[in-house]
């Protein structure tokens, strides 16, 4: 098997895999709504309209109390 | 399921670089494990053509002449046979252009004289009236950098093979030689002595007597190089 | 001193906004006087025939590229990730004394760098590669300032307090990734003095000169995956985190849909990539490669549009604001001329219209819709909206805003319709042949008739550059106007008469 033909097998099968993923992707975020959390994708829109140092987060990455 | 994705930085980074690392790996990477070979009839440039492509490359020609003809009956009937992969094979780097604000300059050598660019170059307007092209009158005082063009010569064969001072095969069966000097003084006489046939077919005294005293103005190699496109 | 609350720290942000400015007015001032020189050749002596060296169209044009592209374009993505990164992630660059050096650094850095670049390419010392005219050691510079912007986005999300990322910050990392992968790849090369002649001598001629690694069709291939995707990731990829969060943020809503842009930023990774060998069409590389450019640069509407879309839906219902505030307008604008170069472009990339438009000012035109419409509103609308929040002042003048949004957006109408007529007319003079198969027209008859469009252009771009004076003189003034109470900032940005 010469270059050019692993070039063009490996071609197929990432694109085939890279298509699939992403599709898959579409499938999830469209029919679960949320990701794993819990969170509404839709609720990471706050990320952007609450972004004042003392705003409430969207999720915190530790529990400890702001101060 | 794609959790992880969106939630660790790290494997997101990842993940980016390999979706967008594909492309070029399928592109580019195969393409050069057959990369171009010369067509009979290319062979290296010389000392003083490199330092003529140089000054090419210092004054951006490439920004407004392409070295590219498609394969269209329109072009091949303005510029000559259209362009081959192995034509290229010398050329570090490439100088295709991406604009023709004039024209193509592929095959200049096969129709255009040292006269021709010598006046062109002092004055384009002088031979085409219209013409929107600058002068470069400071072409015909600067002096062409030999032994940058030399260190070029060097670099290019030590590290990508380039066959100097070896018999390069011609399209009418004979064989070429291109010399390439030992040391910085023989590479400097090589170009004086190519120089001093350009100057021959040339006017301006200023470039004559420079070129007599030893020293070779960039509008000299600039030519060399230009006729050396074919 | 210890119980002041918390504050985001915009001290670097503020001094790449200033960069972001100067290199604007330097970039595009050289833009408008060579577009001049190709209308009026005259003016490449305009300074004597002593210094023509050194005003001459094709010395300059590479300055006025990468001043624009890695000047001013560069400038306003690193003002606005110091900017929008410490905001979405929820921490302040005063936390980390060492995120504040790096900052500081990179800025210092960058500044010696795009010195360097300006001498060097004024000198002559260009690899000829376009957008990647530096020799060697300016390339060693920028790669030093990019490993630092990489520092300080890692590490800013690194100490993080908002566990998730927003999707601007993963289009800064696709930015930081994707140029750091093309612009090591494409510029590979051998700096000629460490060759040894026969005769033992070394470190011949200039140190300044460098040898590509790539020869003909391989360099050719190399540069323009780095040359169409240095497009990508310089002038698509960061602009688009800009105004998904300077959009939304401005006008107080929602993106439109956040799952969307999820899609589109993977279907636009994945896509983009493909697209370079469009610029190779009818060229010496493989065919296959020029087909697949030319298909995937077709697919490459769909992410692009997804984004598009997204923003212009963001403000449905709420189209009152862009009558209103003149900054809104400036970003609709902008995803509106996204959307039009986005569909231009796969049009120039099919082959038969290719054949017509390779070569000609069609090109320039298209990349010209992109530059000024998208990446130059865009950067103008985010440090508009930085503007009072970093200096806590009004924005000077509300009606002078709105002037130079119309007067820049007159000089773009101007500067792509001269260009449309410029680049079809001479693609289609070239190829035209008489009843006998002769060439109808000599290269020169292609070049007379371009005049008027050429003058026409440059009075475009002097619009477009009057317009940035106004935006300068604009931002100079807010630093001294009226100020603001911290509470009024949230959305809508305060704006003096």
């Amino acid at each position: 098997m010469n270059i050019a033909e692993i070039q063009a097998y490996g071609y197929f099968a990432i694109t085939v895999f890279m298509t699939v993923a992403l599709y898959a992707y579409i499938y999830h975020l469209y029919k679960n709504r949320k990701d794993a959390d819990g969170h509404d994708y839709e609720e990471y829109s706050n990320l952007v309209l609450n972004d004042d140092i003392g705003d409430t987060m969207v999720k915190p990455i530790s529990d400890k109390k702001e101060k | 399921m794609f959790h992880w994705l969106e939630k660790n930085p790290f494997l997101f980074s990842v993940g980016v670089f390999v979706v967008i690392a594909f492309a070029g790996l399928i592109e580019i990477i195969p393409n050069f494990a057959e990369a171009s070979r010369p067509v009979i009839g290319t062979k290296p440039y010389s000392t003083l053509e490199i330092a003529g492509r140089q000054v090419y490359i210092k004054n951006s020609c490439n920004a407004c002449h392409s070295q590219l003809i498609r394969p269209f009956k329109a072009e091949t009937d303005r510029y000559g046979h259209y362009s081959l992969s192995g034509e290229y094979a010398y050329d570090r780097p490439f100088l295709w252009g991406s604009k023709r604000t004039g024209p193509d300059l592929m095959r200049v050598g096969n129709y255009r004289t040292t006269e021709w660019h010598e006046n062109h170059m002092k004055s384009p307007q002088s031979i085409v009236p219209t013409s929107i092209m600058p002068a470069y009158p400071w072409m015909f005082t600067n002096k062409a950098d030999i032994d940058t063009a030399f260190a070029e010569q060097l670099t290019v064969s030590q590290f990508f093979g380039v066959p100097y001072n070896k018999p390069v095969p011609m399209k009418d069966g004979t064989t070429k030689v291109v010399k390439m000097g030992k040391s910085i003084a023989e590479a400097r006489a090589l170009a004086l002595e190519e120089a001093k046939k350009v100057a021959a077919d040339m006017k301006d005294q200023d470039v004559k007597d420079a070129v007599a005293k030893g020293e070779i103005p960039e509008i000299v190699a600039l030519i060399a190089y230009l006729n050396s496109l074919k | 001193m210890e119980n002041r609350p918390l504050e985001y720290d915009y001290t670097v942000a503020k001094m790449f906004m200033v960069t972001t400015i100067v290199l604007g007015i330097v970039g595009m001032s050289i833009g408008v006087f060579i577009a001049f020189e190709l209308a009026f050749p005259g003016l490449n002596t305009i300074l004597g025939s002593g210094l023509a060296e050194y005003t001459n169209f094709s010395r300059l044009r590479p300055l006025h590229t990468d001043a624009v592209a890695f000047g001013f374009t560069v400038s306003g993505i690193f003002a606005t990730w110091f900017y929008v990164g410490q905001r979405v992630l929820k921490v302040s660059m005063a936390e980390s004394k060492f995120l504040m050096f790096i900052g500081k650094l990179q800025f210092w850095l960058y500044i010696i760098g795009v010195a360097a670049a300006v001498v060097s390419l004024f000198m002559g010392y260009t690899s000829s590669k376009e957008y990647a005219e530096f020799e060697w050691p300016v390339d060693i510079a920028i790669v030093v300032v990019w490993v630092l912007w990489g520092v300080s986005i890692f590490g800013l999300i690194g100490i993080r307090r908002e566990k998730s990322l927003y999707i601007s910050i993963w289009y800064y990392i696709a930015t930081f990734l994707g140029v750091a992968m093309l612009y090591l790849f494409n510029n590979m090369e051998v700096p000629t003095m460490l060759a040894t002649s026969a005769a033992g001598e070394s470190g011949i001629g200039s140190w300044f000169h460098s040898v590509s690694m790539y020869a003909g069709t391989n360099d050719a291939l190399v540069q323009w995956w780095y040359g169409h995707n240095a497009v990508a990731f310089v002038f698509t990829v960061p602009i688009i985190a800009m105004i998904y969060y300077f959009l939304p943020k401005e006008s107080g809503q929602a993106i439109y849909s956040y799952k969307l842009s999820l899609l589109s930023f993977w279907g636009l990774m994945f896509v983009y990539l493909w697209a370079g060998g469009h610029h190779l069409l009818f060229s010496t590389v493989p065919d296959w490669m020029q087909t697949m450019g030319s298909i995937f640069s077709v697919v490459l509407i769909l992410p692009s549009w997804g984004s598009a879309i997204n923003m212009l839906l963001t403000m449905k219902g709420e189209w009152q604001q862009v009558a209103a505030s003149p900054l809104i307008k400036f970003m609709v604008l902008a995803s509106t001329f996204y959307m039009f170069s986005t569909l231009e472009g796969p049009i120039q990339a099919i082959k038969s219209v290719n054949a017509i438009a390779h070569f000609t000012d069609w090109i320039v035109g298209h990349v010209h819709d992109g530059t000024l419409g998208w990446v130059g509103f865009m950067i103008i609308a985010a440090l508009y909206h930085m503007a009072p929040r970093v200096f806590k002042r009004e924005i000077y003048s509300k009606k002078l805003m709105a002037t130079q949004f119309w007067v820049q957006t007159l000089g773009i109408v101007l500067y792509f319709t001269s260009m449309w007529i410029a680049g079809i007319t001479q693609g289609m003079m070239w190829r035209a042949h008489d009843e006998f198969g002769n060439l109808a027209y000599s290269f020169i008859d292609t070049v007379d008739v371009l005049h008027p469009y050429y003058a026409l252009r440059g009075t475009g771009g002097l619009f477009y550059l009057i317009g940035f004076f106004m935006f300068a003189y604009n931002i100079y003034k807010t630093m001294s106007a009226r100020p603001v109470e911290e509470h009024e900032l949230q959305n809508a940005s305060p704006m003096g008469a």
